[in-house]
């Protein structure tokens, strides 16, 4: 239900993005954002007091070549939280991400992701862990070879599931990321903002509950950041948590959402709607 | 069902990595083609081999023991009970010195020996017929000890030539096993590399089957599967180059050398054709079994 009520939202929204260009960006945003606060307020606040989805309990990151990515970190992301992860680079945002997706664990502490400590995850257990997550990357990651609709289905592929509900599920998915009708198109024949809706399709078509995304708006101009931005919002509100590696200054300061700084593997910051800058502005320097 | 779904998935995916490297599986299945061919020779020459020796085996496995002119008739009795009763020996004939000369003289190879006879020269004998080869000498050294053999000619055993033939057979064996073990550490090398390209050039797509939750096994399936198919189109070539040219080389090789009784098994063909496929299967499995368990890790 809750998707149906989303996507007359989605519509509205494209009907909007016609007349979109950047310069009004910033206008559009303010009063988008305006809207999008007084929803979060009526239903959709994160309840701080519920389980948390993701903790971090004093989590060191030692690399094999020495450098100390992580260190130190306490982090609590509550069910249906929307989180900034930001900082300079080398900070150590995708090392988060990577523990995160247990594609590295952890030098020291602990990170529990939905009451399960990650380091104790049995190596055959990681599989049915991810599928519980939606992953976007910078780079989209698409198969090249394979279509639109192949691509999106590929996750349910792997996951051994009939080509009926894959067919509804890809065709909700595609739906929502608004490229209905390009289903047979390939990735090489797509703008980049559109293969980002792809990849964003296929991290969403098993619904899961948490999405994490590092740069997703990394290689796009900012009106199509923006839009791949709304997509994110929308899955957020829908109830799954989103946690965001992101170097778009305009967003986060636009959102105004949960930002967590990390500067040289440390927390720096954690604002419950935060900017990318502290107001600081020695600290804006220090950041740089 | 899913399980089903999952091979589907695997057996389209191997397909498809088969084509798309084609060089490389092309070079893998004619490496494992000749490999299989060495392998197939190795088996059709053990099996002719064990053909000519199962020739000789009849023949070298009858003995006969000679026995002196003097001997009671009781005592042979009671000695032929005694081999009979041993459980090496599958059977015992008495030929009694009439029946010896009637049996040389029935001989035509003898026609010219037999106008020079004079009397009986020929010993009366006990047949006697061994189960194992390997067991002959035992039977001869205990014929060899009998008071009523003939000490003159105590027995035809010829000691030599049966454990040169037993000898010259496990030699073989063992030279099969050690070439087949080669071969098949090449083989499987050779598969491995194989595998090696073909996840090299799928590495983007194994890693979105990581990141969207793909089991390592559904990872791996379809490499696994590529190898064994690798390995039964080898064996499937090897099989019909064999098949084809081994009765000409038969017969080539019988009309050259005649006293060796070598003769063209269909019946061996099937069993043939049976160790191939299922070597050139284990081969494929096992080397991409293998390549999989070094190169795909989640
Ligand atoms: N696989 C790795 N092996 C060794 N060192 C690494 C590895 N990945 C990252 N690092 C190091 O760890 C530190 C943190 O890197 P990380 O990729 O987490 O930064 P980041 O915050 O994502 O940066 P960016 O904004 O540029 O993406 C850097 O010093 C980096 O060089
Ligand atoms: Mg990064």
């Amino acid at each position: 239900m809750l998707r149906l009520g989303l996507r007359l939202d989605r519509r509205l929204e494209l009907l909007g993005a016609l007349s979109y260009t950047a310069r009004d960006l910033a206008r559009r945003a303010r009063k988008r954002h305006a809207s999008l606060q007084k929803t979060q307020l009526m239903v959709l606040t994160p309840d701080f007091a519920t389980r948390p989805v993701i903790s971090f309990q004093h989590v060191w990151k030692r690399y094999e070549t020495g450098t100390e990515a992580l260190r130190d970190i306490n982090l609590v992301v509550p069910d249906g939280d929307f989180m900034f992860l930001v900082g300079p680079s080398g900070a150590g945002k995708s090392t988060m991400v990577r523990l995160l997706i247990r594609e590295e664990k952890p030098t020291k502490g602990k990170i529990f992701v939905d009451g399960v400590e990650l380091g104790r995850m049995k190596r055959r257990q990681l599989p049915f862990y991810r599928r519980r997550i939606g992953l976007v990357f910078q780079d989209f990651k698409l198969l090249p070879n394979l279509t639109v609709y192949e691509n999106v289905a590929f996750a349910l592929r792997v996951h051994g599931e009939p080509d009926a509900l894959i067919k509804t599920r890809v065709a909700e998915a595609v739906d929502t990321v608004g490229l209905a009708g390009k289903e047979q198109t390939y990735p090489a024949n797509l703008s980049g903002g559109e293969q980002q809706r792809v990849a964003i399709a296929r991290a969403l078509v098993h619904a899961p509950k948490m999405i994490i995304a590092d740069e997703p708006t990394g290689n796009l101009d900012p009106a199509t950041a923006w839009e791949i931005m709304q997509l994110f919002l929308r899955i957020n509100a829908r109830g799954a948590t989103v946690v965001m590696a992101t170097h778009n200054r305009e967003i986060v300061d636009l959102l105004r959402r949960r930002v967590v700084a990390i500067d040289a593997g440390q927390i720096a910051r954690d604002d419950r709607s935060g900017r990318y800058h502290d107001d600081a502005s020695k600290s804006q320097v220090r950041a740089r | 069902m899913m399980m089903l779904r999952n091979l589907k998935f695997a057996l389209d995916s191997a397909w498809q990595s088969f084509w798309r490297n084609l060089a490389v599986s092309l070079a893998a299945v004619v490496s494992i083609t000749l490999i299989l061919i060495l392998a197939g020779i190795n088996l059709l020459v053990g099996h002719a081999f064990s053909q000519v020796l199962d020739g000789f085996r009849a023949k070298v496995s009858e003995m006969s023991i000679n026995i002196a002119d003097d001997t009671p008739l009781s005592t042979v009795y009671s000695f032929r009970d005694k081999l009979a009763g041993d459980p090496r020996v599958v059977s015992v004939k008495f030929v009694t010195k009439d029946e010896a000369l009637a049996q040389f003289l029935a001989d035509p190879n003898n026609a010219e020996l037999t106008q020079q006879i004079v009397g009986n020269p020929l010993d009366a004998k006990l047949q006697v017929r061994v189960r194992n080869l390997s067991d002959v000498t035992a039977i001869d050294t205990m014929a060899q000890q009998w008071p009523g053999v003939d000490p003159t000619d105590p027995t035809n055993y010829q000691g030599d030539f049966v454990t040169r033939m037993l000898q010259l057979s496990q030699w073989l064996g063992i030279a099969g096993v050690a070439l087949m073990s080669m071969l098949v550490i090449v083989s499987v090398v050779i598969v491995m590399n194989t595998i090696r390209t073909a996840v090299y050039h799928r590495r983007k797509e194994i890693e979105v089957m990581k990141l969207v939750g793909a089991t390592e096994w559904f990872v791996r399936g379809p490499f696994v599967i590529e190898g064994v198919m690798t390995g039964l189109i080898a064996a499937a070539i090897a099989l019909s180059l064999l098949v084809i040219s081994y009765p000409p080389v038969v017969s080539r090789f019988s009309a050259d050398i005649t006293f060796i009784p070598l003769s063209y098994d269909p019946s061996f063909i099937s069993s043939l054709a049976r160790d191939l496929l299922l070597g050139g299967a284990m081969l494929g499995a096992l080397g991409s079994y293998i390549g999989v368990r070094r190169y795909v890790r989640l």
